[in-house]
């Protein structure tokens, strides 16, 4: 645990404002830092502002103000750092947005050899190992529209980690699948979690949270209303806003 | 799962299949009434038809070996101009669907001029202009002219069918390229381009088409395409039935073997959806 604690800061947000052009103000004032190896998970309402703040993370969002550093690299107007980041930053989305004109081994291996140069053959082997760690390396030639909700959702995190990115942002990855597919996925992230890579997660699936975050936070309206190990928001929450929420969705 | 063939409007109505033998009867029926009108009308006129005459200005035997009539000779002129034609209308097309959707202004700026002024002046003119105006002042020749204005024209309509196309790809499949660290350039080219050119595969081949007849009004600056050789024909021989009859069905042929090609492709591509 001593890394996770005192390890050095990969994101370091500071007040970051964002307001979208229809006048909803998403983020106000936020600011968080996440350490190297750290697992965070964040939860909130709806409209809270959970998708915006992963979503600013990657440059996937504007900000208006504040600022975001990642790994050291400012995300400001240059290209390059923005590409950097993009590089750097690995996402998974609610509806796995896989290409549905690749096959699963195409969809893990383009951005390796688009962006990371690498040739085909070095691609593949990478893509293959990927596709074995999260359980499905026989569908590798199968189109995505072929598989299970769960199985697409997996071979999206194997197409971002093929990116070998520092950070992974995890948006609702298990709100679109079936009950019985939310398990699969949850694993693959748990295993993640567990070799160390740095997460950010926005899910309310609390067994998760419990086994493998370091940190929950409660955000409302654009702001952070409380934050703590699991065991403390879940269980012994500090803030009334908090366990009305918890009362919510339990 | 082919919606976009003519036969798809039929399964839209609720009512039953008239029975096949009905359905050709009727169709014969029109057929020969058709030909009826055709025949009374010809022989009040006096027409000689004189049907002989046509083969030769298609193909001829000399001396042991097939020689390609005037009409032939035309056809291959009108497949190089809608060839080439139809390669730069496309490249117009998709350059201006991607400027319109760019976020420059300048950008969306020079593409809306193009389509404004294309779209509301006459492919004639246009012809014309080309032709009489800019031919001499750039100094370029009369089947260059030609290729110009016919996919500068069609180039405009490919654009909204590109852009519709592309502004029909879910916006995930943007998001997810751009956190893979994909350029624009690099999501258009993998991701946007080949899911987009599926679905537009059947309004692009309408444009081909479209292409296809509208290369006729090049023979009005003498370039001697099939409809030049038609006329060229018919001014030598006054068979005008004959000639315009033999001239539609040439372009008829061209048109509906390019479309069933196209729909052959289709199915191919149908594999994924
Ligand atoms: N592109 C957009 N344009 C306008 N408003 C937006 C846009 N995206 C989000 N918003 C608004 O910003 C606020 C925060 O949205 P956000 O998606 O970040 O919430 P969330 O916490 O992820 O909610 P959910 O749990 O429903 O996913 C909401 O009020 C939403 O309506
Ligand atoms: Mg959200």
């Amino acid at each position: 645990m001593y890394e996770k604690t005192q390890g050095e800061y990969i994101i370091v947000v500071d007040k970051i404002n964002k307001t979208f052009p229809n006048g909803v103000r998403a983020l106000r004032d936020f600011s968080i830092k996440v350490r190297k190896r750290e697992v965070l998970v964040v939860i909130g309402p709806s409209g809270s502002g959970k998708s915006t703040f992963l979503r600013c993370l990657n440059g996937l969002e504007e900000i208006d103000s504040g600022s975001i550093v990642i790994d050291g690299i400012p995300l400001d107007q240059r290209k390059e750092n923005r590409l950097e980041i993009r590089k750097e930053v690995g996402m998974v989305f609610q509806s796995f947005n896989l290409f549905p004109h690749l096959t699963v081994l195409e969809n893990v291996n383009l951005a390796q050899m688009l962006v990371r140069k690498k040739s085909k053959k070095e691609a593949t082997e990478t893509s293959m190992e990927l596709l074995h760690k999260v359980g499905i390396p026989e569908k590798a030639r199968t189109f995505p529209n072929h598989l299970s909700g769960g199985q697409q959702q997996r071979v999206a995190i194997a197409r971002a980690l093929a990116m070998k990115p520092k950070v992974m942002l995890f948006d609702e990855a298990t709100s679109a699948l079936d009950p019985e597919m939310i398990g699969e996925v949850l694993e693959v992230m748990k295993s993640l979690a567990k070799e160390g890579m740095t997460m950010v997660v926005v899910s309310h699936e609390m067994g998760f949270a419990r086994e493998v975050s370091d940190r929950v936070v409660f955000m409302e309206d654009g702001a952070i209303v409380e934050e703590g190990t699991a065991e403390q928001v879940f269980g012994n929450p500090k803030q009334e806003r908090t366990r009305l929420f918890l009362s919510q969705i339990l | 799962m082919k919606e976009n063939t003519y036969t798809s409007s039929a399964k839209m109505t609720p009512f039953r299949k008239p029975s096949p033998v009905v359905d050709i009867g009727l169709f014969l029926l029109v057929v020969a009434g058709l030909s009826v009108l055709m025949f009374r009308g010809t022989k009040t006129l006096g027409y000689n038809w004189q049907w002989y005459q046509i083969p030769r200005y298609i193909l001829s035997l000399e001396q042991g070996k097939l020689v390609a009539g005037p009409l032939i000779k035309g056809l291959m002129v009108t497949f190089q101009i809608t060839g080439v034609s139809l390669v730069l209308s496309f490249c117009f097309g998709l350059l201006t669907a991607i400027m319109r959707l760019s976020a420059s202004f300048a950008a969306r700026g020079i593409a809306r001029v193009y389509l404004e002024l294309v779209r509301n002046t006459p492919l004639l003119v246009q012809l014309f202009f080309i032709y009489f105006v800019l031919g001499p002042i750039m100094g370029i020749g009369r089947f260059t002219c030609a290729v110009l204005a016919l996919s500068l024209f069609e180039g405009a309509y490919a654009s909204e069918i590109f852009r519709a196309g592309i502004v029909s790809i879910h916006f995930g499949q943007w998001e997810a390229a751009h956190s893979l660290g994909l350029s624009k350039l690099q999501t258009y080219r993998y991701i946007i381009l080949p899911q987009a050119i599926r679905r537009i595969l059947p309004a692009l081949t309408s444009q081909a088409v479209s292409l296809i007849k509208d290369s006729a009004l090049v023979s009005t600056i003498a370039v001697y395409d099939l409809t030049m050789r038609g006329q060229e024909i018919v001014a030598e021989t006054y068979l005008a039935f004959e000639v315009w009859f033999t001239v539609a069905a040439i372009y008829l042929a061209v048109t509906v073997t390019l479309s069933v090609i196209i729909n052959m492709m289709e199915s191919k591509l149908k594999v994924v959806s």
